[in-house]
């Protein structure tokens, strides 16, 4: 029987985990969907993120302007990569890009250790707070983290619904054929979508590093987990991801309750029984198209 | 030969996909007012012709202007903005958006915000507004997609097979409305149902094989037995 | 006719990095030779099968522990060890594969890459008990001396690794002008009209990943070998990018491809680890530069100069030939 404390701090510890998945995982999706690439250095964006905290932090001595610097330097990195690169490569084929964007993660990772070096740099947690829930102390920061991932969430929403570049990014993510038809400059969206998601990442870097130590390798030690999560989820899907990451979340944090050693694997299995019964994942798109 | 005042010109166009050749030094031109259809056999080359004009396909030689201007080489969206639109046959519109936000995005590209001059031509879709376009009928979807491509008034409007797969009635709806149309722009219709275009078009191009076999130009001999006899 | 040239060629291939050995250290050239069959596998599934692959190290990391619990645990021969590690390439890849190759390759890379995680953690974590977690498996002490090749001797290991090295590549050379790979190739390029051929690409696909997966557990297992040791830093999140960047670097679906790439690759890291120290930096970069630039890689830029070379010394030769016979 697991102790009921343990199980809260155990939930809101998973749900702060999937938080972070969410906001790193969620530009990968919009990327995949709209542009049809599998856009590897948005891990890059995330390690530059969490050190752009680290430095800002260091500097400011403010943490939540750490974690802005990250938002913005993180779209900014997206931004010259999205200009100099991927603008030229849209219409090569998913491999091709993919391994594009490889090159960039671990030629960023290279940059990285030149202006940062190789040790791990601790970020304090800017709320140290603990708050009583059922009789359990909940660190207020990660319950801080658990309702930013959600309000991007509802932000994301909000852009995709209710503004007509929103409409413009969901009808390309059906046919974008269609959309540069009508001319409307696709480009401009391929921007605007790639700034937002490496702008995301950035955030998750930020959020993340009070959480674990910044390292030149983060990016590539959760790789595993946002592709995981992504495929989970149906690469392309918002809904999907989101539901995919907290569900990751969960059963790592549920699974080291109770049996540590697998809690970093059982993930994987899903993913793989997932894969088994649907290719495409929970709400991924079968067709792939350009 | 070339008038300044073309709509459009295309002169010696060859088009492949990869290794094989689907048109073969296609010449053709669209004066202003003027209805211009292809006909053809399935693969002859059409929609190649048109995705090429739009700007969807990169020639591997050949010239392609619009007046004065030269559109080899211009991506897709700034030949639309020039007013040029290609209506696709796959009659897809945005199925995860409503009628109106398909619309909006028409008049988003084109900031023709004027939208009496659809449901003029499609009441019915003044009803419709608030549905998820993937509810839509097969010609729901194909007055949507014109609707949305009229905005910002385009000088020509080149059509994928409009009729294909849809009811006789909205058929002849459909006719009219191209007739209402080629009022204000040039059309180029590409379409199997021979009656139809021979209506309403006042040149018709046969395509066969990649090639163009034939051009009609005058009122008399625009009748389905000639087209028939160039395929 | 053309059989004769292509065995010229990987004579000559195989006569080069022969000569190698002369000039360079022995660590060096055993691990040029491991890992061009390490990366044969990776690049035989993106030229051939169109399969992009991050997680060749899972299977790399199978064939070194399959020979590595042998060893330790069991017995003492190599070779037992070796044959060992690739019956766990096979049986895992058999596994596995049924599930895989019905992936679209964006999903298959990805899933790859989950799996070299999940055998890392395996390693690591999970099975700290057999494998000893990061502090590895040492059995190079109960390696004995074996007949005919001593391999557990480096010198020796080396004439046996370049034997493997070369049954490997004219087993690939084989496949390749095989009908098999002419259906792998059309499963990359038209899958539909393969199955109206009759045949079926999941059987085809399949075949394909066990054949180059089991030659990555083969690699695996000679490192695990030649090492005396085996940790799962072997399968490391951080170096599942290796084989297909050499991949990449060498020249996709080549049969030189992997030996240059491994040539250059291990070179470069020996020497700009020492003086630039900045690894990720040089090599990130220049895999986007290779793939920009036409993602033709070192012998795929250099495959049409030679042949130009080769044609012309033949010309100039020719007619030589004919200006003195006419005489």
């Amino acid at each position: 029987m697991i102790d009921m404390q343990l199980l809260i701090s155990g939930v809101i510890f998973g749900l702060s985990m999937g938080s972070i998945f969410f906001l790193m995982t969620i530009g990968l999706s919009l990327c995949f969907g709209l542009m049809r690439i599998i856009s590897l250095d948005q891990l890059l964006y995330y390690s530059i993120g969490a050190y752009i905290t680290y430095s800002v932090s260091l500097a400011l001595g403010d943490i939540w302007l750490g974690v802005l610097g990250g938002v913005i330097v993180g779209g900014l990195a997206a931004l010259a990569v999205e200009r100099v690169v991927f603008r030229r490569i849209y219409e090569r084929d998913i491999t091709f890009t993919m391994i594009i964007s490889f090159g960039i993660l671990i030629g960023g990772v290279g940059v990285i250790k030149y202006f940062w070096g190789l040790v791990p740099r601790p970020v304090p947690v800017p709320i140290t707070a603990q708050i009583d829930i059922l009789g359990t102390e909940i660190p207020v920061y990660r319950l801080i983290v658990i309702v930013i991932a959600l309000l991007v969430y509802v932000g994301i929403w909000l852009f995709l619904n209710r503004t007509i570049i929103g409409k413009a990014i969901r009808a390309g993510i059906e046919d974008i054929e269609h959309v540069e038809g009508l001319g409307i400059n696709v480009y401009r969206l391929f921007t605007i979508t790639f700034v937002i998601a490496g702008g995301l990442s950035g955030l998750a870097g930020g959020l993340h590093a009070p959480l674990i130590m910044v390292d030149p390798n983060m990016g590539l030690e959760v790789l595993a987990f946002a592709f995981m999560v992504v495929i989970i989820g149906g690469l392309g899907s918002i809904k999907g991801t989101l539901i995919s990451a907290f569900l990751v979340g969960q059963v790592i944090s549920i699974g080291s309750l109770i049996y540590a050693p697998l809690a970093q694997m059982a993930p994987f299995a899903i993913m793989l029984l997932i894969l088994l019964v649907k290719p495409t994942g929970l709400y991924g798109s079968p067709l792939l198209k350009r | 030969m070339t008038n300044n005042d073309d709509i459009i010109t295309v002169s010696g166009l060859n088009v492949s996909y990869g290794e094989s050749k689907v048109l073969f030094d296609v010449s053709m031109n669209v004066r202003p007012g003027q209805v211009v259809a292809c006909v053809g056999r399935n693969g002859a080359g059409k929609t190649t012709l048109l995705k090429s004009i739009a700007g969807f396909l990169k020639p591997t030689s050949g010239a392609i202007s619009s007046g004065t201007t030269n559109l080899i080489g211009m991506v897709a969206y700034v030949i639309a903005g020039l007013g040029i639109k290609y209506i696709p046959q796959d009659k897809k519109v945005f199925s995860d958006l409503t009628v109106r936000e398909n619309l909006e995005l028409g008049s988003y590209a084109t900031k023709d915000y004027n939208w009496d001059q659809v449901t003029d031509y499609f009441p019915k879709l003044k009803q419709l507004m608030d549905h998820k376009a993937g509810y839509l009928s097969g010609g729901e979807r194909q007055m949507l997609m014109i609707g949305r491509a009229i905005l910002g008034s385009p000088k020509l409007l080149l059509v994928d097979e409009p009729t294909e797969g849809l009811a006789p009635s909205i058929v002849m709806h459909l006719k009219d409305v191209f007739r209402e149309l080629s009022k204000k722009m040039a059309l180029v219709i590409v379409e199997q149902n021979l009656p139809l275009v021979c209506a309403i078009a006042n040149k018709v191009y046969a395509l066969k094989e990649g090639r163009i076999m034939g051009e009609l130009t005058d009122r008399e001999s625009i009748r389905p037995e000639m087209c028939e006899k160039y395929l | 006719m053309n059989v004769l040239r292509w065995w010229w060629g990987l004579l000559l291939a195989f006569a080069l990095l022969a000569l190698l050995r002369v000039f360079l250290p022995l660590p060096f050239a055993n691990e040029i030779i491991i890992f061009s069959i390490y990366v044969i596998g990776c690049n035989f599934l993106l030229g051939r099968v169109g399969f992009i692959s991050f997680g060749q190290p899972a299977y790399l990391a199978v064939g070194a522990y399959g020979a590595a619990f042998y060893l330790y645990y069991f017995g003492t021969n190599a070779y037992v060890g070796i044959l060992i590690g690739i019956a766990a390439g096979i049986i895992v890849s058999l596994a596995v594969g049924p599930l895989f190759v019905r992936l679209r390759s964006d999903y298959f890379a990805l899933v790859n890459l989950a799996l070299a995680v999940i055998i890392y953690y395996l390693m690591q974590k999970v099975l700290a008990d057999i494998t000893h977690g990061d502090n590895g498996l040492w059995f190079l002490t109960n390696l004995s001396s074996t007949p005919v090749l001593d391999i557990s001797r480096p010198d020796q290991f080396f004439i046996f690794a370049f034997l493997v090295g070369f049954a490997v590549w004219a087993f690939y050379k084989y496949i390749d002008d095989s009908i098999f790979g002419a259906c792998c190739l059309a499963t990359k390029i038209n899958e539909d009209k393969l199955r109206f051929l009759g045949y079926s690409s999941f059987n085809i696909r399949l075949l394909a990943f066990v054949i180059a997966n089991t030659t990555t557990a083969l690699a695996g297992a000679m490192y695990a070998v030649y090492l005396g040791f085996v940790s799962p830093e072997i399968t490391s999140p951080a170096r599942v990018a290796d084989p297909v960047v050499v991949t990449i670097l060498g020249g996709v679906g080549s049969l030189y491809g992997p030996i240059v790439g491994s040539i250059a690759y291990t070179g470069m890291k020996d020497l700009l680890s020492k003086t630039f120290g900045n690894w990720e930096l040089i090599i990130g970069f220049l895999l986007v530069f290779i793939m920009l630039a036409g993602e033709k890689g070192i012998w795929g830029t250099l495959e049409p100069l030679l042949k130009k070379a080769f044609l012309r010394a033949r010309a100039t030769g020719d007619a030589a030939d004919r200006g003195g016979s006419s005489r």
